[in-house]
């Protein structure tokens, strides 16, 4: 049953991608979200089914087929759900349904087999995902890494006529292989060093160690698959890719740029936590990259002009959040995060979407403005999802964030939960400063949209709000914001924390063999644990007080955001101008991009300029160039003609081959 | 010691004129002393006492094979000089550098081996004298196989000279 | 005085027969069929398939044939049906190219199977000298088919160039050859590793193994003996550089194997250092090399040098493991391989010559199916799961890993990270760029057949690799490996 899960997207694939072209939209995209919907149905199925098992043997699985086997080596195409991948298949089936349907509206513009290409790749992706949190190792589960990463990379592209476009695809890709790299490699070490690659007996040999108090294999192997996740999760220093992944259709930011594929990264630690929880000095690192990730977005997000750019790097900046989690321990926390965060997260880029489709295409802030009366649902869906993700208390991301914050607080990472609070009152802030600035105020007028993403017929129509298949998502998502939080309301406040209770065995208490050795083992060698059970019960009012504070950070960001951009406006500017170094600073995230350029691609291009390669018949550093730049073009003259050289020099080249061989020797 | 006395002479000579083959101006000139050559391969055949490879080292090479090289010559006309180049010897000098590094490596593992003991092999076999009658049992009993493969090659190579020769079908 | 031929011998070398008797038929019906009949490649075809149908009686046969000229065991016979099934696939694909082109099939087709003749006696020889004439059939004919196509310059530069350097580096193997010859006394590979035996400090043996590496790495096109490829690549006729690039590369492996592993287990200290240097700089120089190429047939060109670094890491590693992983990588390569330049030869058409990048673009609308086809197969190269190829470079590295090259690995993955570049580059023109010019792309039966023969293997041991597995470690065993192994440990 479980392989029904990913194959139903699947098969929606197949048909739209051979048929496509010769069926009309509608069928198209009933195709799309029939299998979609089909697929939540079966999920939905098989978590009922787990919660219908006892809390400590939770875990279903199928063989697909017996993949490879070689002597003591197998590897099978294993699916498994566990608590954490049932959560994990709820959110991306669930929320790719309501995306799907959004999009049968958001991409009704584009022509018939355009259409189709959309929803099959849309289609694929939700397959390769699914694959990915189902896999029962990492093979399995590489499997569908790379596969998102390719449909990712296809829909960034999507519009291929625009320059951008294509090249924000490439830009992902590279920037992506680096990741892989990584990752790969952390699965090489993981193999070499276990002699398997399922997470479960991983797991099981892991937890029969001590963890590492020095920088060891296992700090290496999780290092090396940490790679992987900033990669593919955006965090420093590989974080470029995402805001420009924009460039793709919004429903695809909102379904694999914010909800689901770009938190694989987070899942994968989650996953591996038994893995991770040996490994301290990784986890220290986790914890200050994605807080310095957290920090750096939150701060580019207050500047940026472009609607769908301060949501990515608002994602960014969450990410960030969730990585903390992960990093010091707590991760149903990050997981609980990265549940809620796509239900707000999803919201806000579908309302965001839903502006650009009013406005033919426009994505300028300052261009928008008093929305709220011509589009009444969308404000009120996209209010709600800032609110959630301001973390005001009651909605979805309070609960989430303020148990990142408190678990922080509680594990003694004074600074980290320092730099998390400012991080929570930017949020607030941005995001505000998008609703006042969107849907607010005065309209700044009417200005010919230069944008492709809607090539309107005309511009002076009047607005209209989401359609039907659009205000639908909108609005069971602005449900979800208000509502998903309620899974992990904490016991200071009266709540029972279910979702903790829920993952918990994903995260290190699966006992498969209920072995009273083993038990205790684990029990000793899950310090954290055992330290925040403590904690909850001991320091209750502690909880109660932190949540205070961050409920009042929360309310401080909206109204900083009121002041400067709604109360007074010119303030904005006069803050801007004074501190104008700051605000070019943050215009140009941090130099990041130019800091690749000098760092990396200039060099390079220097080396090449310098001849240092001449005579050498592989056009290496043009190569380099091209690559990482992503401009691969013309071919250079002078080394084509190197290439089709003499035939003397290429038997040169072979006794050179032989004379070193035999120099090597001889010298010996 | 006479044998090693002739071996070294006929050595000497078959390098000298592969030098010439190669550093000679007038292709005809090459070719000509690269007959020579063969010719005195073919002593050196005599030497290891295997006639029969020795005559037909003249046949084949010296006498069928280079005359065609010297057809070839003579059809083409290669008296033309080769095309200018701002550095006429700058391939020269690198062949140059190529052969002499090629050389001490070799000669130095020629010293080194003097040093060490020589490889006795246990049971070396087929001591074949080189005469007609064995040359020719041998190819046509174990060589039997590799020998049909031969004639198989000897085919396409001569479906390769028609193919390519051949203006129309 | 070794006693003559026995009959027996003939029934054992019965696949041999059969093709040779194929490929006169060939000629014969050459000049018997109306010209311009399409049946040639058929009768091509079936003198293909009965040499396959004549292999089954050797399925787990392990002799030697005529005291020690030819062995008769599953090595042999693996290779044999990867090099019988690139055979057939080329076939199919030429169809098509030669009309087009305006060539002669005939002698095309006797020539295909005279190469493939000489790769089966490359695959089988445990002896010097016919692995060297197997070699020589098989150089002669590609060098000839390297230049088939005589109107076309780039055609005959090619031809001109492999011959010049084939004939080159012939020279340099045949003096380490002679070498062996020498110091043995033997050309029998078995014989010969005994005879080595406790002599692995003599210099004259190290020299010997230098020239033999270095004339095997021209054949296998590893770096620096590499630079005939592209060109050549480049200007042969694309059916002949698909095959080229698989049965050649596959052959040459064979007797690479053949050879260090059975002829010189003693030396493995030396060959494996030499292999190993090899492997990281092909792979690398390879794949630097591939980014910036426009032309997609001297990409693959360069794609295949870096897959020759790949193979040679289960060189270096020597186990049965590694052996069976190159077995493995040779025959999901040929079908990766072969299906990408079926796409280039799908792209023939008489307006355009199809084997540039910008040819591709918007081929996703023109050919929906082709551009799928080219996808997966630039996937499976780059070692994407769950395609084929991501199967046999985990293999590889695993092996390596386990034989303990972790370094080999490493390099590898990095390697294959880079590689993916140019191959997604391919798949931008083709998915993310608009249509391009010329007629439409169409394919023809025969064409239709390679590439789904090409797309269903791709898939297919990607999705259920173990029956290859399970092959390919029996075949790696018949190498007498083991006693290899002993011998290294």
């Amino acid at each position: 049953m479980l392989l029904l899960i990913p194959l139903l997207p699947f098969v929606g694939f197949l048909l739209n991608a051979s048929f496509g072209r010769r069926i009309s939209k509608a069928a198209a995209g009933a195709i799309a979200c029939g299998s979609m919907l089909a697929s939540f149905g079966v999920s939905t199925i098989a978590v009922w089914r787990l919660v219908g098992l006892p809390p400590e043997s939770r875990a279903l699985a199928q063989t697909v087929l017996r993949w490879i086997t070689s002597g003591d080596f197998d590897v099978s195409f294993t699916l498994r759900v566990d608590p954490l991948s049932a959560l994990m298949i709820l959110v991306v089936t669930g929320i790719g349904s309501l995306i799907h349907i959004y999009s049968t509206a958001y991409m009704h513009e584009e022509r018939d087999s355009e259409y189709a290409r959309y929803f099959s790749y849309l289609n694929l992706f939700a397959a390769f995902m699914l694959v990915l949190v189902l896999g029962s190792n990492f093979l399995v589960m590489f499997v569908g890494w790379e596969g998102v990463g390719l449909c990712s990379y296809l829909l960034i592209g999507f519009w291929y006529q625009k320059e951008s476009a294509a090249d924000a695809g490439k830009k992902a890709f590279i920037v992506n292989r680096i990741g892989d790299f990584g990752f790969i490699l952390g699965m090489l070490l993981a193999f070499v060093r276990f002699g398997t690659l399922d997470f479960q007996e991983i797991a099981r040999s892991v937890a029969a160690l001590r963890p590492e108090t020095t920088f060891g294999t296992l700090s290496a192997l999780t290092l090396l698959l940490f790679v992987g996740a900033t990669g593919k999760s955006a965090q420093i220093p590989l974080h470029v890719w995402l805001p420009d992944a924009m460039e793709g259709p919004t429903p695809v930011s909102a379904l694999i740029h914010a909800a689901t594929m770009v938190t694989a990264g987070v899942y994968m630690i989650g996953r591996n936590a038994v893995l991770f929880g040996h490994a301290p000095h990784t986890l220290t690192i986790v914890a200050i990259i994605g807080t310095a990730t957290a920090l750096m977005a939150g701060t580019i997000g207050l500047v940026q002009n472009d609607i769908k750019r301060v949501l990515a790097y608002s994602t960014v900046s969450q990410l960030g959040y969730m990585f903390l989690a992960m990093g010091v321990g707590a991760y149903t926390a990050g997981i609980f995060h990265l549940f809620t965060h796509a239900f707000f997260k999803a919201l806000l880029f579908l309302g965001s979407g839903a502006v650009i489709h009013a406005l033919a295409g426009e994505q300028d802030l300052r261009r928008m403005g008093g929305l709220k009366r011509e589009l009444p649902i969308t404000y009120w869906t996209f209010f709600t999802g800032a609110l959630a993700i301001a973390g005001v208390p009651l909605l979805a991301g309070f609960f989430s964030k303020d148990e990142i914050l408190y678990r922080t607080f509680a594990g003694g990472h004074l600074w980290l939960w320092t730099v998390g609070l400012l991080t929570s009152l930017l949020t607030a802030t941005y995001m505000f400063r998008v609703v006042f600035l969107a849907f607010h105020g005065e309209r700044a007028g009417e200005h010919p949209a230069p944008s492709t993403e809607h090539p309107a017929p005309s511009t002076q129509r009047h607005l209209h709000d989401a359609p039907p298949a659009m205000a639908l998502a909108l609005i069971v998502l602005a449900a979800g914001s208000v509502l998903a939080g309620y899974v992990g309301v904490p016991r200071a406040v009266g709540g029972s924390n279910r979702i903790e209770q829920f993952l918990a065995p994903s995260f290190g208490e699966v006992r498969l063999k209920p072995d009273a050795t083993n038990d205790a083992r684990a029990a000793l060698l899950q310090p954290g644990q055992e330290r925040q059970e403590e904690a909850a019960s001991a320091t209750e009012g502690l909880e109660r007080g932190l949540m205070g504070v961050s409920s009042a950070i929360a309310l401080g960001g909206i109204g900083i955001a009121w002041f400067f951009f709604l109360k007074k406006k010119r303030a904005a500017d006069e803050m801007a101008v004074r501190f104008a170094g700051v605000h070019r600073v943050l215009a140009n995230k941090y130099y990041v991009d130019e800091m690749y350029e000098a760092a990396v691609v200039q060099p390079i291009r220097i080396a090449s300029d310098e001849g240092l390669w001449n005579g050498v018949d592989v056009r290496v550093i043009d190569g380099a160039v091209n690559g990482v730049g992503g401009l691969v073009g013309g071919s250079s003259s002078a080394l084509r003609r190197i290439q089709t050289g003499s035939v003397r020099l290429y038997a040169v080249s072979v006794m050179l081959g032989v004379v070193v061989i035999l120099g090597y020797y001889v010298w010996r | 010691m006479g044998q090693a006395i002739a071996f070294y002479t006929l050595a000497a000579f078959i390098l000298g004129f592969a030098v010439l083959v190669v550093t000679t101006k007038d292709t005809v000139h090459s070719v000509l002393f690269l007959v020579l050559d063969f010719l005195f391969v073919a002593a050196l055949y005599v030497l290891l006492d295997a006639p029969f490879l020795a005559v037909i080292q003249v046949l084949v090479y010296a006498g069928g094979i280079v005359v065609l090289y010297l057809f070839v010559v003579m059809l083409v006309n290669l008296k033309r000089p080769p095309e200018a180049h701002h550095d006429p010897h700058r391939r020269t000098k690198l062949g140059l550098f190529l052969a002499v590094a090629v050389l001490l490596e070799l000669g130095a593992i020629a010293v080194y081996q003097t040093t060490r003991p020589v490889l006795s092999v246990p049971g070396a076999p087929m001591p074949v004298t080189g005469n007609t009658e064995q040359v020719g049992w041998l190819l046509y009993t174990s060589y039997l196989i590799p020998f049909e493969i031969a004639s198989m090659l000897l085919l396409v190579a001569m479906i390769g000279a028609i193919v390519l020769a051949k203006r129309e079908l | 005085m070794p006693p003559g031929i026995s009959t027996s011998d003939f029934y054992y070398i019965l696949p041999e027969l059969v093709l040779t008797g194929g490929a006169l038929l060939v000629l014969i019906a050459d000049v018997l069929l109306p010209r311009g009949s399409k049946a040639l490649a058929w009768v091509t075809l079936l003198a293909i398939g009965a040499t396959i149908a004549s292999l089954v009686p050797f399925g787990s046969t392990h002799v030697e044939v005529a005291h020690g000229l030819l062995a008769v065991d599953q090595f042999a016979l693996f290779f044999k049906i990867v090099f019988l099934g690139a055979a057939a696939l080329t076939v199919l694909m030429s169809v098509r190219y030669l009309e087009i082109e305006g060539a002669s099939p005939g002698e095309y087709y006797f020539l295909i199977l005279c190469a493939t003749l000489g790769m089966m006696i490359m695959a089988g020889g445990i002896d010097l000298l016919t692995i060297f004439i197997g070699l020589e059939t098989m150089a002669v004919s590609f060098y000839i088919l390297a230049g088939f196509i005589k109107p076309n310059q780039r055609s005959n530069e090619a031809a001109v160039k492999y011959f010049l350097l084939g004939a080159f580096s012939l020279g340099i193997l045949l003096y380490g050859m002679s070498i062996m010859y020498g110091l043995s006394g033997t050309t029998n590979l078995r014989t010969m590793a005994t005879a080595f035996v406790g002599q692995e400090r003599d210099p004259r043996l190290v020299l010997a193994v230098i020239l033999v590496v270095a004339g095997l790495g021209f054949k296998i096109a590893a770096v620096p003996f590499h630079m005939w490829a592209p060109d050549v690549y480049e200007g042969a006729p694309t059916p002949v550089t698909a095959f080229l690039s698989v049965g050649s590369k596959a052959a040459s492996f064979a007797m690479l194997l053949r050879i260090f592993l059975e002829g010189l287990p003693s030396m493995s200290a030396d060959w494996r250092l030499m292999f190993e240097v090899l492997a990281i700089v092909t792979m690398t120089i390879g794949n630097l090399a591939a980014l910036t190429q426009t032309n997609i047939k001297r990409m693959l060109a360069y794609s295949s040098i870096a897959h020759a670094g790949y193979i040679l890491i289960g060189v270096v590693a020597g186990t049965p493991r590694g052996v069976a992983a190159m077995l493995i990588y040779l025959l999901i390569y040929a079908f990766m391989q072969l299906g990408a330049f079926t796409i280039i030869i799908i792209m023939r058409r008489q307006d355009v010559v199809g084997d540039e990048l910008k040819d591709f673009s918007g081929l996703h609308i023109r050919h929906p199916f082709a551009a799928f086809a080219m996808l997966l197969f630039m996937l499976s190269l780059g070692g994407i799961p769950p395609t084929a190829g991501f199967m046999g470079k985990f293999w590889l590295f695993g092996a390596a890993i386990d034989a303990g090259y972790v370094r080999l690995a490493v390099i590898g993955v990095l390697n294959s990270a880079i590689s993916l570049y140019y191959y997604i580059r391919l798949v931008v023109f083709m998915y993310l760029k608009p249509q391009g010019a010329g007629s439409p792309v169409t394919t023809s039966p025969s064409l239709g057949i390679a590439l789904a023969v090409a797309v269903i293997g791709t898939i297919f041991l990607g999705v259920y690799p173990r029956l290859l597995f399970d092959l390919a470690e029996m075949s790696a065993r018949t190498l007498g490996v083991a006693a290899v192994t002993a011998a290294i440990r």
